[in-house]
């Protein structure tokens, strides 16, 4: 019985620490839910849950809503699934870091176009600390779900 | 499934081949639908309260301590707020006979000269839910909708009558307000005083700036004070926007400065509902 509620939980897992990051969304650390993208990107290129990627895809899109961004994290997502889907030379979930380096990849690439059309000093500081803060936080919230799975 | 078999390769590149497929979609919806964008609107006006309400469910223990720790900052602030309060209600207290005399003098010139001053006899308040300013964009979410017959173009407020944005999208629960520090926002402000028009456009800073005044010769400078004009009919006019800081600047309310609003229910069209 505990197993299969165990079992359950690891399943429900993926979905509920993205809905929980979108949620806990708060001006300065997580704006618009943002670091949902962490759960988004690992759980759909790392991990490959089933079922994950739609569920991912409706909640860039609902970052996008909040953002004011119209389907541009929702077009991020679908541009690198579609490379990585038609590529086999790179095997994302085989690479060191949980793919850390990918991961700045997707975000480094989506936070230069923003900066560069609402190009101030500003906005560039803002979007280098959210860059920085992502990657920082995808270390432990990915390691921390490798270790509940061991 | 392991990933020599020829069918989970075939149902992988499907799924790119479908993902491929999409973005040209969403470009060109993008490109057709600007800029109401009614679908994909439409779509979150339905997945947002869901996902909401859900995320509620499961996040509501760390929203309790959070608001808790909240309650515990405000309850210290207190104090000090209040000596302050005491303070500024000494000075008004002090200036209130000169205000009375002016206000009967603006009353005795308004009834003379025949002016009439619109003022909203409708309004609904609702509470900041979310506030999402993130790269150049500074929107915020109220908990108030069409059903409280909010509509898209309105005008939010807060309790001290002064601007803080426009309603831009409007779900039935809940609306989607763009702030004037938002790189969007582009409104026809008057310099009070005076005759003269000019734009106010955010840029994603926590300030906004002024421009494009219609006398060329004009140069702004700190402390005047800016309000909102009735070009086209988008915004109701005389409402006070906020003090020029420097010939560029406008210090304006951002939406973390409030945690209530009121929304104008304006229909665009030189009245109120």
């Amino acid at each position: 019985m505990i197993e299969k509620i165990l079992s359950f939980c690891k399943k429900i897992a993926p979905f509920f620490i993205t809905l929980f990051l979108w949620r806990l969304s708060i001006r300065f650390w997580n704006p618009a839910g943002i670091l949902a993208l962490i759960p988004i990107f690992y759980y759909t290129f790392v991990r490959n849950i089933r079922f994950f990627t739609v569920f991912g895809l409706l909640f860039c899109f609902l970052i996008d809503y909040r953002c004011n961004l119209p389907l541009f994290w929702t077009s991020m997502f679908c541009i690198f699934y579609a490379i990585d889907g038609f590529q086999n030379y790179i095997e994302i979930p085989h690479i060191d870091k949980n793919a850390l380096y990918i991961f700045m990849f997707f975000c480094g690439v989506g936070f230069i176009i923003l900066t560069f059309s609402g190009l101030t000093f500003a906005n560039f500081i803002n979007n280098l600390w959210l860059f920085i803060w992502l990657n920082v936080l995808y270390v432990p919230i990915t390691a921390l779900d490798r270790w509940v799975r061991q | 499934m392991t990933k020599d078999k020829l069918s989970y390769k075939l149902t992988r590149i499907l799924k790119s081949a479908l993902a491929t497929l999409a973005v040209p979609v969403f470009v060109i919806y993008l490109l057709v639908a600007k800029p109401d964008y009614t679908i994909m609107n439409g779509l979150a006006h339905i997945v947002l309260p869901v996902a909401n309400v859900v995320g509620d469910v499961i996040t509501w223990p760390v929203r309790l301590v959070g608001q808790s720790i909240d309650w515990v900052r405000e309850t210290s602030k207190i104090r000090t707020e209040n000596e302050n309060l005491r303070k500024k209600l000494d000075a008004a207290l002090a200036n209130k006979y000169a205000c009375d005399i002016a206000l009967d003098e603006n009353q005795k010139l308004e009834r003379e000269l025949g002016v009439k001053t619109a003022s909203p006899y409708k309004n609904v308040v609702a509470d900041v839910q979310f506030d999402d300013s993130v790269f150049h964009h500074n929107t915020f979410l109220i908990n108030r909708g069409t059903k409280s017959g909010i509509y898209k173009g309105m005008v939010v407020v807060s309790f001290d009558n002064r601007l803080i944005g426009t309603v831009i999208d409007c779900g039935s629960s809940f609306c989607r307000v763009r702030a004037l520090t938002d790189a969007d926002s582009n409104i026809a402000v008057r310099v009070v005083g005076s005759d003269i028009s000019g734009f106010l456009q955010g840029n994603g800073k926590t300030k906004a700036s002024i421009g494009f005044f219609s006398d060329t010769q004009f140069v702004g400078r700190q402390g005047l004070k800016i309000i909102t004009s009735n070009i086209s009919g988008i915004l109701p006019p005389g409402i006070y926007i906020g003090d020029m800081i420097d010939e560029t600047y406008v210090d304006v309310l951002r939406p973390n400065q409030n945690s209530r609003v009121m929304v104008l229910k304006y229909n665009g069209q030189d009245s109120y509902n």
